[in-house]
């Protein structure tokens, strides 16, 4: 049974369409990311989720129950903000306790559960400090606890790692794979971070402009991007791109022939049908029979690998080189696209051929 | 360099010279009125008013607050500080509480309409109130509670309503709207994250609120004296009564005690919690 399901859920600000007919099946367990680039709308359907935001139209059911017209609070659920909005004249203990409060939870259980939460996330020390007394990382962890003490069945996350330092946000990302694993609960997440996203997802939601482009598993967003905009999107370095044309089972471009061996066509093209090539940096590779010849333009070092640039044509490619190899790296070289990883594109439509 | 700080120091004389000047205007007519004060009548009848008083005493002060006369009525103005507080206290709680949560329900919850109340609000606070006097008083005949404490209260609240919600509004706009979603998933309703959430975050702006309604209701005259009845006339109005009434000689050391006693409770507000009033004005401008 999904722990979520949306349904045709669609919303307007004025004249303004943010959400436009989304389905999102999420099953139990799963850590469900929405990825997508700032104003498309994660936010808003994570509100309409939790019952926040008012929706034109659409379904939200939450572990096979009708949610749509409850108010947040009956829906199961427990939310992270990105601003973490923890209460600034409560004490963390009171700040974990509240929602428990509320709901006439007997004191006995409140003080167990904040124990177990607080030692959980490592806040067992922090109980009796107000919120602007702490650190970002541990405000982060008060309101996670926030929500765990709750014991949802669905945990909503907002940007929760978002104002944190690069070396806090893997930590906590480290953490929070933890928590989902012994918790073993239902999270959906919404991140603009990509690396977050692949990390973290056991399946990503890629929207854009209020609809979903994609709903897979990581790892078939990465391979398979379903549309030009979750190629692009997905993946740092950025995916590689150049116009061809498709004639019996071989891209041409330029001057260069691509022979496609086994690729998984979604609809059979026409012959002759325009394209666009997709590929990662790391399936374009150095070798002295490869398709294309291509000028060196610079190197960009990355730590364990190079990305080198190089002109084929009109076009810039970039490749995923060994250092040592880069370092030496002028002039003319070849380069071989590996077919097995290409993504073919159709122009006109932006969707995966 | 040091023609800069030459300006400098030039700019801080002509400052300081203003400000002195600004001092002295303002302050040389409360010297008067208290020098007044503490002279006897045959003094303040035979010397100039800047002559300070021989023998600075208190009878005055006395006689004011517990004996000096309007009309038959010969109680001092204590009959009216009495029913300026009766007014005051219910006045300002209940419209500072009434403003609060109206900013509160017009910042965080999504009501119908909310944008044009806060119009209306807005031109409400800038309506001279002499407009609506008559058609006020017309509707508290009507509904029979005219001339009476529950009136003048009612009067001030309304009065001062759009003020003080368009204050909390601007304060509590200021909040992250996050607080109130996370409350709302924590399952508090509209008045529990009231009480419990913005309450609690809200105390500097009370603070201002309280101070602008309370000086605002004890200075007020005219509403008083249209709405409060003849049993519960404020201190201002008893203190016009006092001077303005014209059986024998006028004492002029009496009135002038009588309105420094009328002036005091504002007074001491602004100088027990002038620190508070700027934190909270500030509090309200700089989020956070
Ligand atoms: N209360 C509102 N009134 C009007 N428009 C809104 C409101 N809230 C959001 N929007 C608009 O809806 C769109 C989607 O907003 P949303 O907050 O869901 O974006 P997001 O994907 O979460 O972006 P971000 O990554 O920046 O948080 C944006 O264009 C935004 O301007
Ligand atoms: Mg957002």
């Amino acid at each position: 049974m999904s722990a979520v399901s949306v349904f045709g859920l669609s919303k307007s600000f004025g004249h303004l369409r943010v959400l436009k007919d989304i389905h999102l099946p999420i099953e139990t367990g799963d850590f469900t990311v929405l990825l997508g680039p700032s104003g498309c709308g994660k936010s808003t359907l994570l509100n309409a989720i939790a019952g926040l935001e008012d929706t034109d139209a659409g379904i939200v059911e939450i572990d096979g129950a009708d949610v749509t017209h409850r108010e947040p609070s009956k829906r199961g659920i427990a939310m992270v903000f990105q601003s973490y909005a923890l209460y600034p004249t409560m004490s963390v203990r009171k700040n974990l306790s509240f929602g428990l409060r509320v709901r006439s939870v007997p004191r006995q259980e409140v003080a167990r559960r904040v124990h177990w939460a607080a030692k959980l996330l490592q806040i067992d020390e922090l109980l009796d400090r107000k919120p602007s007394q702490l650190s970002g990382g541990q405000r982060q962890r008060v309101a996670i606890g926030r929500a765990l003490v709750q014991q949802a069945k669905v945990f909503l996350f907002d940007e929760p790692l978002s104002n944190l330092d690069a070396k806090l946000r893997t930590e906590m990302r480290v953490e929070l794979k933890r928590l989902h694993k012994d918790l073993g609960a239902t999270i959906v997440y919404v991140t603009h971070d990509q690396i977050e996203a692949m990390t973290l997802a056991t399946r990503i939601a890629v929207m854009r402009a209020g609809r979903i482009e994609q709903y897979a598993t990581p790892d078939d967003l990465y391979e398979e991007p379903a549309t030009l905009f979750v190629a692009a999107f997905v993946g740092s370095p950025a995916m590689n791109f150049m116009p061809g044309r498709l004639i019996s089972s071989t891209v041409h471009i330029g001057s260069a022939r691509l022979p496609l061996n086994g690729y998984r066509f979604r609809s059979s093209p026409m012959n002759g049908q325009e394209v666009v090539l997709g590929i990662r940096p790391e399936h374009v590779q150095l070798a002295p029979e490869g398709q294309l010849e291509a000028e060196t333009l610079f190197m960009e070092p990355m730590g364990a690998d190079t990305l080198g640039w190089f002109q084929f044509g009109e076009h810039r490619l970039s490749a995923r080189l060994v250092p040592q190899v880069a370092r030496g790296l002028s002039g003319t070289v070849r380069l071989s696209l590996l077919a097995d990883h290409v993504s073919l594109f159709d122009p006109s439509t932006e969707a995966r051929l | 360099m040091t023609t800069a700080r030459r300006n400098v120091r030039i700019g801080r004389i002509g400052l300081y010279t203003l400000l002195v000047w600004i001092c002295l205007f303002f302050s040389i007519p409360l010297l008067v009125v208290i020098s007044t004060s503490l002279k006897t009548s045959d003094e303040v009848r035979t010397f100039s008013i800047f002559t300070l008083p021989a023998a600075p005493s208190l009878a005055a002060w006395i006689k004011a607050w517990s004996s000096a006369c309007t009309g038959l009525n010969c109680g001092g103005v204590r009959v009216g500080f009495l029913n300026s507080v009766r007014i005051l206290i219910p006045s300002v709680f209940v419209s500072v509480m009434a403003g609060a949560v109206t900013g509160y329900a017009l910042s965080h919850w999504r009501i119908r309409g909310a944008n044009a109340i806060m119009l209306l609000l807005l031109i409400c606070a800038f309506i001279p109130y002499q407009v609506i006097l008559y058609p006020l008083v017309k509707t508290f005949s009507t509904i029979g509670i005219y001339s009476s404490l529950p009136c003048i209260i009612a009067v001030h609240v309304i009065f001062g309503l759009p003020v003080m919600s368009l204050l909390f509004r601007n304060f509590y706009a200021g909040l992250p709207e996050e607080l109130v979603k996370a409350a709302r998933i924590d399952g508090a309703g509209f008045w529990r994250i009231f009480a419990f959430v913005m309450l609690p975050m809200s105390v500097n702006i009370l603070i201002v609120a309280t101070i602008l309604q309370t000086t605002g209701i004890w200075n007020d005259y005219l509403l008083g004296l249209i709405f409060a009845g003849r049993d519960n006339m404020p201190m201002t109005a008893q203190l016009n009564a006092i001077a303005t009434t014209s059986t024998g000689v006028i004492e002029y050391n009496v009135n002038t005690a009588a309105a420094l006693l009328t002036a005091l409770p504002p007074l001491i507000v602004y100088f027990v919690s002038g620190r508070y009033f700027v934190r909270g004005i500030t509090a309200g401008a700089v989020k956070g």
